[in-house]
């Protein structure tokens, strides 16, 4: 009944690999998207701000990412009768809500990285609140974001393998498929593991680049890790 | 809808016995782990060319794919070459292997925090070599890798959920099974979610109450 592991399963897991690096696309930018105004009220003057955020970053990161899977998939429907979520946009919401969490982290590590004397400076110079941002911490904190943002980035790739158990053929979804087709667990999930390998390796030689051309370099002890294992 | 709790309360037993297999699972994945980890660290940092290439590559093999697929590697593909292990050894294997590579890059990290010329020193100040190890490198070093220690313990409870997956009879699994049973979906999700948030808030409060104390001798900031 099964047929042996060949070249034709490639396919099939080279196209879930596909999917996959869309959807970690996709979640990676709107989590960079709602983690920056996340990171941004957390460090912000108004105190509502600060204590939504902290609670929001304080829950997130204290709830695995599988329960956070289950809640959207199978919550949202519940919640909003009628509502119909395809499971690309299920999945796009799951992985974001919990990206804008990790990446609020890394937005805050990173501006209170900025020397007080430098957003002082820039009150001294009459600098509103947002003209601030913009012109003197951001620039300088974005530069020191980008290292622990690439192991953000390989965190989300390797996360977006539990959205699996809504059924969404990612990449490890497709391994299972083409193990049911072909009773080959060991070269199957071999394959799909080179092929996250390859995925994450690759983001993390471009964050070496960047670091060789930059001078940056990823602190290891004081800003966060990267999200997940 | 109208949420309603009530019928979450007979399987409160089922939760706790959840949440005692994550914790457990979890203990056993940091201990092991660790102590692999610090072999991992030795061989990575030691002067054998064929041990240093071999531990950094088992090293960026398992931080660069997901612990989903190692799972799934220990628990469907080696009962394929007789190795037939249940889901708690699978999942105790599988976190301990998967730990013992992200512990080995922080002591790698601690180790490489303390600046040569501090050991430079001690021998300037008649240190001899074992109270060097001691004093100058092993202390601070512990010190400045205890909060990314403790960062992973949460990082690693908060992924023996995963181990549901395989059928692991932990937290999320028994709260998919008491949604399963109850159809109150949402209010399992939020029991669990909760037990999670709580066990690690308070891994978090103690990690910070342990550094504290532990290292009350230390000079605050960074050596």
């Amino acid at each position: 009944m099964f047929r042996a592991f060949g070249w034709q399963d490639l396919i099939p897991l080279a196209k879930g690999a596909w999917l996959t690096i869309q959807l970690c696309a996709v979640s990676g930018i709107l989590g960079i998207f709602f983690g920056l105004i996340l990171g941004l009220a957390r460090t912000s003057p108004s105190r509502i701000a600060r204590w939504i955020s902290t609670i929001y970053i304080f829950c997130i990161r204290g709830i695995p990412i599988l329960v956070i899977i289950f809640f959207i998939f199978f919550g949202i429907p519940l919640l909003f009768p009628g509502m119909e979520l395809d499971k690309f946009a299920a999945a796009v919401i799951a992985l974001t809500v919990f990206a804008a969490a990790y990446v609020a982290e890394i937005v805050r590590g990173s501006i209170e990285a900025i020397p007080k004397g430098q957003s002082e400076a820039a009150e001294a110079l009459g600098l509103d609140y947002w003209r601030k941002l913009r012109y003197v911490v951001l620039p300088q904190a974005m530069k020191i974001m980008v290292p622990p943002g690439v192991g953000f980035l390989i965190g989300l790739v390797k996360d977006s393998s539990l959205v699996t158990v809504t059924g969404f053929i990612e990449l490890t979804q497709a391994g299972n498929i083409v193990t049911n087709l072909t009773g080959d667990p060991i070269k199957t999930f071999l394959v799909v593991a080179a092929m996250y390998f390859i995925i994450c390796y690759g983001i993390s030689r471009l964050g070496r680049l960047y670091e060789r051309r930059t001078g940056i370099h990823i602190n290891a002890l004081k800003l966060p890790e990267p999200a997940g294992l | 809808m109208a949420l309603y709790f009530g019928d979450l309360l007979p399987f409160s037993s089922l939760f706790l016995e959840g949440l005692w297999t994550a914790v457990y699972i979890t203990l056993i994945a940091m201990l092991a782990g660790s102590a692999i980890g610090v072999l991992l660290y030795l061989g990575k940092a030691g002067a054998r060319r064929a041990l240093r290439l071999l531990c950094t590559g088992y090293i960026e093999v398992i931080r660069n794919t997901p612990l989903l697929v190692q799972l799934y590697l220990i628990y469907f593909a080696l009962p394929a070459v007789g190795i037939n292990l249940g889901p708690v050894w699978a999942a105790a294997i599988g976190l301990t292997l998967n730990n013992a590579a992200y512990t080995a890059e922080i002591y790698r990290a601690g180790f490489e925090s303390v600046p040569y010329g501090l050991r430079e020193a001690g021998k300037a100040l008649g240190m001899k070599p074992a109270q060097i190890v001691r004093y100058i490198v092993i202390l601070p070093a512990t010190r400045n890798v205890f909060p990314a220690l403790t960062n992973q313990l949460i990082l690693l409870f908060l992924a023996s959920s995963i181990g549901s997956i395989i059928s692991l009879p932990e937290l999320t699994n028994a709260t998919m099974t008491v949604s399963n049973t109850t159809y109150r979906t949402i209010e399992a999700l939020t029991v669990g979610g909760l037990l999670y948030l709580a066990v690690s808030a308070v891994l978090a409060l103690a990690s910070k109450r342990a550094e504290t104390t532990l290292f009350r001798w230390a000079v605050s900031g960074h050596v």
